[in-house]
């Protein structure tokens, strides 16, 4: 097990110099997150301790692209959850996309791509997926480009095509996706609706008249700060009636910009843009 | 002597859990937090079926949820569980650690980090090593290490390997755990 511990001070000054690089600002992530990640990184590229990570982020360019990609946590699995994708599936998307052309999906945080790469294929089943415009962005460049190539882990193989198997019966995941070496490669025409935005540590790209934000387990990592100040800021790019998912174990009503969302949806965690 | 009691355990411990539930009374003076592997997909009725016997409430925690006495917390299927140092829960979806998310060493070592010597961490029946780290990190930080005697254990791989890893203050058999538990006021 780890472990080399990275002190609060030490976390700090990391922020510090990754602002003063940068003008990266992370000082609204979860600090104990933020302070839990760094550690993870010393140990995985095997640095000395925190002043070889400040040296190694201010001085090196490209180790600091990798640094970003490292920042951003997984989204685990294709179909993590597969209730809610059941409930997508079933209900949600055919009730809401019915008769509208340009649906639009953001995934503010697209991460390691899953949760699109889950959308595009259940949109695909359900033969909507020409109705849809998916907005993707990130604080990594390294992950735009691997979403664009379609690339994800295959190493989650066994858990990927479990929660496939819970939502389609007559449907085979290997049809959707081939191999090279280490990695999978969704087929691309499930892409093709993708536009990619890079995104800053506060999500200020944002795309408008937005049906559903795809939200799940990205707000664990921020502070109070940013969690109000992106509810806020996704209110005003939803349309009336638009919708926002949030992991199963978030709650966005402890926060006063929580209270302009409404619970809808079984215990699923999809919230409904209140009227104001 | 104890603000708070965090148990591990994975394969076979769901009986001993139960069992402890059932005997703890209702408004328990401290929070009891549970770290128990189980399937990934299957999101509901395991508080539930915890919760049947259970005297005091049994909940799967949100992200940043103060921890209050008297409630049993369970981490949550597939999210790493964290104790904050203001006594707040943090989950997360980082990779996991031993095969393992939830791990019981993350939320073994952060409860150690928050409640220091004031910690009874239980190690129950379970069939891998994930614990024995974070058990460890108790005892450094000065709480107390309980470990289910493995003769009785469905699976003893874990309280095994807890024992190796630490030297613990008490090796016990479920109905002993009980008592000992319901020792604290």
């Amino acid at each position: 097990m780890r472990k080399y511990e990275i002190g609060i001070v030490d976390t700090r000054n990391i922020l510090k110099a990754i602002k003063e690089a940068y003008d990266i600002d992370f000082k609204n992530h979860a600090l104990t997150f933020f302070k839990r990640r760094l550690e993870y990184i010393v140990e995985r590229y095997k640095l000395k301790d925190a002043d070889a990570l400040i040296a190694k982020i201010s001085g090196d360019p490209e180790f600091f692209e990798l640094f970003l990609k490292e920042v951003c946590i997984e989204t685990t699995e294709l179909f993590r959850d597969p209730s809610l994708w059941r409930y997508l599936m079933e209900r949600f998307l055919q009730d809401n996309i019915k008769g509208q052309a340009g649906f639009t999906i953001w995934f503010p945080e697209v991460s390691s791509g899953e949760e699109l790469y889950s959308m595009a294929i259940l949109l695909n089943e359900l033969k909507l997926l020409d109705r849809v415009q998916f907005v993707a962005g990130s604080i990594s460049r390294l992950r735009l480009e691997d979403l664009k190539a379609g690339r994800f882990d295959l190493s989650k193989m066994e858990v990927n095509q479990a929660n496939f198997k819970r939502i389609f019966s007559d449907a085979e995941l290997e049809d959707y996706y081939r191999k090279e070496g280490e990695s999978g490669f969704i087929d691309p025409a499930l892409l093709k609706h993708l536009k990619t935005v890079p995104q800053n540590t506060y999500y200020d790209q944002q795309p408008r008249n937005v049906k559903l934000i795809m939200w799940r387990n990205q707000m664990l990592y921020f502070n109070q700060i940013l969690q109000e100040r992106l509810l806020k800021s996704f209110y005003q790019r939803l349309v009336p009636g638009g919708h926002l998912i949030v992991g199963m174990n978030e709650k966005i009503d402890y926060w006063n910009a929580g209270k302009d969302y409404i619970l809808v949806g079984d215990n699923e965690n999809i919230y409904k843009k209140r009227y104001s | 002597m104890h603000n708070a009691v965090i148990i591990g355990g994975s394969a076979g411990s769901f009986r001993v859990i139960t069992r402890i539930l059932h005997a703890l009374p209702k408004h328990y003076p401290v929070p009891v937090l549970l770290n128990l592997h189980r399937l990934k997909h299957v999101r509901s009725g395991f508080v539930e079926a915890l919760s049947i016997k259970s005297n005091i409430p049994v909940v799967e925690p949100y992200d940043k949820e103060s921890i209050k006495p008297g409630i049993a917390y369970l981490a949550p299927s597939n999210y790493h569980m964290y104790i904050e140092l203001n006594k707040k829960i943090a989950l997360s979806t980082e990779e996991a650690v031993n095969h393992s998310r939830p791990s019981i060493d993350l939320s073994f070592e952060t409860a150690a980090h928050t409640y220091n010597k004031k910690l009874l961490g239980i190690i129950l029946s379970g069939a891998n090593k994930d614990g024995a780290w974070g058990l460890k990190k108790i005892k450094e930080a000065g709480g107390t290490a309980i470990v289910q005697d493995p003769k009785e254990c469905e699976v003893s791989t874990m309280t095994e390997t807890a024992l190796k890893t630490t030297e613990v203050d008490h090796v016990l058999s479920a109905l002993q755990i009980v008592d000992y538990l319901l020792k604290i006021k």
